[in-house]
């Protein structure tokens, strides 16, 4: 952390990048949880439009053109997901496995039919996700510098949806009876709406934000690695719990766990403690701040 | 009234899974179509395949072992009502705990060592996923996020171990030293795999069944299943029923990943037992958390990886064509449209 780099505080710009995935499929997976549905999909949503997005970009040449269709394919396997357990009345959790079994089987079955491999597939011609730059003074401004800017254009436009997420939710019609159809689905029904429509809805919003959650994976490495979501989706539904269903919450739950993850990248260079304990400590930093807010939370109960 | 009743349940869940067998395998016939070149060969060795020589058969009943334990484990939280996401992390534990017992004792009584080793795996794995049971009822800390989360942990933790203190530097495999000879257990269908521990797992089913359903700590589980509040008016310690299922669960989990370690690969290899802990939820959750119904699930599903294993042999397709088939199976399986068609007619 000397001087040579641009950041003043590499941790922390790493960390904002880092978080971006989680943070999307978070704000993708909130919609879903407020509408009382327990999307354990979001991994297997996100594997799929790092897979495809990626492929896309390869094959069109257009990086914006390969992230939509990304995000579509991700959507559909959404779609597939919402209608199965929603209209053919199937058990949320088990089709939520399914979803994230069919992506990481799939991802790989076509992976090796179209490359000829199961290993990483790198496209080094695909293009590079454009980057918001200021003026070095501006940039070397301490925290704040290495919070707002320098990154990818990706994660400008997961602060625009939080934002926007938290006005569709608290602000909308749309939101508040996407939120009456998790607290009671019966109220919806009494005024005439269909609680599966809100559901749904929920769903193929998540399979947006993941989608896009996967394209910034695949994209800025300009390659696919198998299992390159490796538990980002199941992190992402921790932050909901963690966030306390809110996107404030869900965004401050991210940056804890971007923080994590960025201090063990720094720490495995920099230290001499095993590697795969270093890998183990985002993880366990969760399970220390989900139990600290849960012991929290208690000690305020009124019993 | 009441043995109609059972008759037309029993037909309904039949057409449900015969329709959903059609479905899943017509949709993995139709992939093997898109993407082989020789469909006709990829599609036999799928479907015949694990039935064609006994090496085959064999390794598919042991494949199936595994998933006996892990959806056995599975079974006892979820009926409990308690969420164990923890199982990939449980089992691979197990299979570590006791592979370094049998290290420690070189020269011990195979059968002794054998059960020291098995009784390591079960204690350390259900204190792991005990440790989520205890955080639920303590603080009420969600178990189903815990255990997920010490589960990711404790999988890279467990490749520290292998592939550092205990490694084996004369294997290029990632994968610790071998186990002595004498705690193999013994191979009952050469030359395959299958060993005791598939006799074994049957008895694990039908034990956990009569705990489950003919005895008096499983009844005041299943009643703290069904009606947690319901099941404290009625005197039952309810906070023992969050953290006793859980280290069955784990318990049952680290069992089955050590007896993956004696019975087929006499030493924890990296990855070893990835993906058990998923399928079985699956697996419990396809057998309606019954235990009885655990083993044929299993049985299904350790058909599916043995039949893309002989066409990924035999014809030009992946191993990960089973994950497909046994995510379409998941995707149906539970969908009561499916199964509710016989119901329907009947009132008619």
């Amino acid at each position: 952390m000397t001087g040579s780099s641009q950041f003043s505080i590499p941790l922390i710009h790493n960390a904002v990048e880092i978080m971006t995935p989680f943070l999307l499929a978070g704000i993708g997976g909130l919609f879903t949880e407020l509408a009382g549905m327990l999307n354990i999909a979001l991994e297997g949503l996100i594997l799929t439009g790092a897979f495809f997005s990626v492929v896309f970009a390869a094959a069109t040449g257009s990086l914006l053109l390969g992230i939509l269709l990304g995000i579509l394919c991700s959507m559909l396997l959404s779609l597939l997901f919402g209608s199965v357990t929603l209209y053919l009345r199937a058990n949320v959790f088990i089709t939520g496995l399914a979803t994230n079994l069919f992506a990481s089987g799939f991802t790989i079955v076509l992976a090796y039919h179209l490359f000829k491999t199961k290993g990483v597939i790198q496209f080094p011609n695909i293009p590079r996700l454009p980057a918001f730059t200021v003026p070095s003074f501006l940039q070397r401004i301490p925290l704040l510098g290495d919070v707002l800017f320098g990154h990818n254009i990706i994660v400008y436009l997961t602060w625009a949806i939080v934002v926007l997420s938290a006005i569709v939710i608290y602000r909308t019609p749309f939101g508040l009876r996407l939120r009456g159809t998790g607290l009671n689905e019966k109220t919806i029904f009494s005024l005439g709406l269909n609680p599966k429509r809100y559901q749904l809805a929920g769903i193929l919003i998540s399979g947006f934000t993941c989608g896009l959650a996967g394209a910034m994976l695949t994209i800025q490495l300009a390659a696919f690695v198998p299992q390159i979501s490796s538990g980002r989706g199941w992190i992402a539904l921790v932050a909901i719990y963690l966030g306390n269903k809110t996107p404030w919450g869900i965004f401050a739950a991210s940056f804890v766990f971007g923080l994590a993850e960025s201090f063990a990248n720094y720490a495995q260079g920099a230290t001499r403690i095993p590697v795969d304990f270093i890998l183990a400590l985002p993880y366990l930093v969760t399970v220390a701040a989900m139990i600290l807010y849960a012991i929290w939370r208690h000690a305020r109960s009124p019993r | 009234m009441r043995r109609e009743k059972r008759y037309w349940d029993f037909l309904a869940s039949f057409t449900g899974l015969a329709l959903t067998l059609a479905i899943s395998f017509s949709l993995v016939i139709a992939l093997i179509l898109l993407l082989s070149a020789t469909p006709g060969k990829a599609i036999f060795a799928f479907f015949i395949g694990p039935f064609t020589n006994s090496y085959y058969l064999g390794n598919m009943l042991n494949a199936a072992v595994p998933l006996v334990f892990t959806g056995l484990g599975i079974s006892i939280a979820f009926k409990a009502s308690v969420f164990n996401l923890g199982g990939e992390g449980q089992i691979y534990a197990g299979g570590l705990a006791a592979t370094a017992v049998c290290l420690a004792l070189p020269a011990a009584n195979g059968y002794l060592g054998g059960v020291v080793a098995l009784i390591a795996a079960m204690v350390l794995s259900g204190a792991i996923a005990g440790l989520s049971g205890f955080f639920r009822m303590q603080w009420n800390a969600d178990e189903m996020i815990s255990s997920f989360l010490l589960s990711a942990a404790v999988l890279l933790i467990v490749n520290h171990f292998i592939t550092g203190p205990l490694d084996d530097p004369k294997n290029n495999l990632l994968a610790t030293l071998p186990i002595g000879p004498q705690y193999a257990l013994t191979r009952i269908f050469p030359p395959s795999k299958l060993n005791v521990s598939a006799p074994f797992s049957l008895v694990a089913a039908a034990a956990v069944f009569f705990f489950m359903f003919k005895s008096h700590a499983g009844y005041e589980m299943r009643m703290c299943g069904l009606n947690r509040e319901f099941s404290r008016y009625g005197g039952i310690n309810v906070a023992a029923y969050l953290v006793l299922p859980m280290i069955l669960s784990g318990a049952l989990h680290g069992l089955g990943g050590g007896l993956m370690i004696l019975g087929t690969y006499h030493a924890t290899i990296e990855g070893y037992s990835f993906g058990m802990g998923w399928n079985g939820i699956a697996v419990a959750l396809i057998a309606k958390n019954n235990p009885l119904g655990v083993v044929p699930a299993a049985l299904l599903f350790a058909y599916l990886d043995a039949g893309a294993k002989a066409a990924m042999l035999n014809a030009d397709v992946t191993f990960e064509i089973a994950a497909v088939a046994q995510s379409f199976i998941f995707f149906f399986v539970t969908a009561q449209a499916l199964y509710g068609f016989v119901h329907r007619r009947r009132r008619a």
